[in-house]
């Protein structure tokens, strides 16, 4: 029955990436800027002729619904076109920055879910306590600070003062690795290379902490109030009576209940997330989509564009649908 | 088996300290049942709760013991009184659609109480082989549990979760939840207040049934002094945190002592033909941050006598196992 419901709400996904698709082709166009221009412009002398050319190539030419109608037909074939700028298909240039950037995304994400969940319980249970306080006002910061100046203050402080961590890149200069999955955390285990996992885990810090702090700061927040009102519910009273430890009348008993609101925010904050990873990734030197795509913004790469933005929503679709499927296992009440 | 010796109970509030439960004095023989009768806010369920020690921050017991079977509750350590809850007392809660955990089956909720005071640990014998024999023991006496409490089809029903039974289910599923350790002490805080009457009827009589059968002591808090007078041997009435009366079941509703508990009495409907006007007590629970006269009910009392504004109440044994406090006795 889940497996169906699951299969059903994929398919539903179609309509939604098609509007996606059609909304991200006109608003690229939009831009002021043409790509021909700009790649020609560092060249030098260009001929009129040449430069017609290009835009012939590119079907630039055509009008922009005829450029549509090719872009959509081309997409559902699972073909998004070649970058103007490297003349090599957009799939691939995804394929090769995809796993920097879920390294990226699962390091942030794995950060604010071990950070965030346990200050918002202890917050909770410690309610007015200095404990409470002091990690609320953390949680402001964690909020209200853009993620270029907490990547940029981080570096400042572990990279440059303290030395602790390195400022940029994956792994060391020098230093390669065998892909596998492509997470380098996760390939280098595989491979059983301990100073690699090392390395490379030592480089994925900084940047994590820097996305992920938001997101940390947003589940300890909803964390602590869902827990508030969970601690006062009847049920609790009941796992207190029936001799439980605190521990686990908390951890058991509650927690498992006020996950259930965390887990939207969650969903929702994949956006953040998202949004996110082009400024860190910018930030870090870290070879992923969202540097990709900030370089491609520049240079009026519209393919490239294109498919990554397409590929953020449709991560930001599933992740929604993961957490609606997690709902089901947490909240017996509710069904998909 | 339990005597409570002028607990007090206060909770600080920005009014000032309001005492929830003041100077309560109590005893109780084993197999007993004792109705703790009462208006919403006079202390009833704070006075249980301070026997299990689970009064909710920012209260505190201040003063006072409970003796269970001569031991000081409000002396022991977290640790020991974790011991006492769900195995030596027990508790069932008002709105049992509330009480259970909505994220864990009925059955698996049961059997946690099970699990916790290592009941069919003894048994089962040591880990690994022990566990597995130790979980389906476990499970066996969880289905006889639900059986005896009145749950069809114990078996289907172990899996499904609180939001699929029914409210009467629910508080049957708590008893169950209540007798899984054989409590030699009850205490159900209003169990039937949130139900039908029809099932109300049942719950009373499966508890009476518990009583009788396992021996178990049971203190039913309750505001609905016909409720008391059909379940329980014995009656206390409280008002604003203090016992003003206490007295065997027939004595104390055929010949109330304190003039609130014949108010109580007046204000109860009766089903018969004659029409007969319902008599409400005049005015309001007091505000017990703002206790103006030595007797709490002295506003409302009809029976008020000028003394009553000042003298010293104690609760007084007037004969025939009977306790009141006012100056009338």
């Amino acid at each position: 029955m889940r497996g169906i419901k699951v299969l059903e709400r994929i398919l539903a996904t179609i309509p939604i990436m098609v509007g996606i698709a059609v909304i991200i082709f006109i608003f690229i166009r939009a831009v002021p800027g043409d790509p021909v221009d700009l790649m020609m412009g560092e060249g030098g002398y260009v001929s009129e002729e040449e430069m017609e050319a290009m835009r012939k190539a590119f079907n630039l030419d055509k009008p922009v619904h005829v450029q549509l109608y090719l872009f959509l037909t081309q997409t559902l074939r699972g073909d998004l076109g070649e970058s103007f700028l490297k003349q090599v298909p957009v799939t691939d240039l995804i394929l090769d920055t995809l796993p920097a950037t879920i390294e990226l995304a699962l390091g942030a994400l794995v950060f604010a879910v071990l950070v965030g969940v346990p200050v918002g319980v202890i917050s909770a249970v410690k309610q007015n306590s200095l404990v409470d306080r002091v990690s609320m006002a953390g949680s402001f910061v964690g909020i209200s600070f853009p993620h270029f100046w907490l990547g940029i203050i981080g570096i400042l402080i572990f990279s440059v003062t303290l030395q602790w961590l390195p400022t940029n890149g994956r792994l060391d200069s020098g230093l390669s690795i065998e892909h596998i999955t492509g997470l380098y955390v996760i390939d280098s285990l595989l491979l059983g290379d301990l100073e690699l996992f090392w390395n490379s885990f030592h480089h994925l810090i900084l940047p994590s902490a820097t996305l992920g702090a938001a997101v940390a700061a947003m589940i300890a927040r909803v964390m602590r109030s869902s827990m508030l009102e969970i601690l006062r519910q009847d049920y609790v009273m009941l796992a207190r009576a029936k001799g439980l430890s605190e521990y686990r009348v908390i951890v058991r008993h509650a927690l498992r209940n006020a996950l259930i609101p965390t887990v939207t925010v969650v969903g929702l904050q994949t956006g953040v997330l998202l949004g996110g990873n082009m400024v860190v990734e910018t930030v870090f030197g870290w070879p992923g989509v969202g540097r990709m795509v900030v370089q491609s913004i520049y240079a009026r790469d519209y393919p490239v564009v294109q498919g990554a933005v397409m590929l953020y929503a449709f991560t930001f679709v599933i992740a929604n649908l993961i957490v609606d499927i997690l709902y089901t296992y947490l909240n017996p009440k509710i069904e998909l | 088996m339990l005597e409570i010796k002028g607990l007090r109970t206060v909770f600080p509030t920005s009014k000032g300290e309001v005492v929830a439960a003041k100077d309560v004095d109590l005893t109780m023989e084993p197999g007993q049942i004792i109705g703790l009768v009462g208006e919403s806010g006079c202390g009833k369920s704070v006075t249980m709760l301070s026997i299990l020690r689970l009064v909710p921050h920012p209260g505190r017991i201040v003063s006072g013991q409970v003796l269970f079977f001569g031991e000081d509750l409000v002396k022991k350590s977290p640790l020991e009184m974790r011991r006492i809850r769900g195995k030596e007392i027990a508790m069932i809660f008002q709105d049992p659609m509330t009480t259970l955990n909505p994220v864990f089956k009925v059955g698996e909720q049961i059997r946690e109480s099970l699990r916790i005071h290592g009941i069919m640990s003894e048994q089962a014998g040591s880990w690994p082989w022990g566990a597995r024999y130790r979980l389906q023991a476990e499970r066996d006496k969880v289905i006889q549990l639900m059986e005896e409490v009145g749950i069809p089809s114990p078996q289907a029903r172990y899996h499904e979760y609180p939001h699929q039974f029914s409210g009467g289910m629910q508080q049957r599923a708590l008893i169950a939840i209540a007798l899984a350790c054989e409590p030699r002490l009850l205490l159900a805080d209003e169990p039937t207040t949130a139900l039908d009457v029809t099932i109300q009827a049942q719950i009373l009589d499966l508890l009476r049934r518990i009583n009788e059968t396992h021996g178990t002591g049971i203190i039913l808090v309750t505001h609905d002094l016909g409720v008391a007078a059909e379940f329980c041997e014995e009656i206390v009435v409280m008002y604003a945190g203090q016992i003003v009366e206490r007295g065997p079941t027939d004595e104390v509703i055929q010949r109330p002592l304190h003039p609130y508990t014949r108010g109580l009495l007046r204000s109860i409907p009766r089903i018969t033909r004659e029409k007969r006007k319902l008599e409400p007590i005049p005015g309001v629970v007091p505000d017990l941050a703002n206790l103006k006269y030595n007797c709490a009910f002295y506003d409302r009392c009809d029976a008020a006598l000028p003394k009553c504004e000042h003298d010293e109440l104690e609760l007084r044994d007037v004969g025939g196992g009977r306790l009141v406090r006012c100056v009338l006795y």
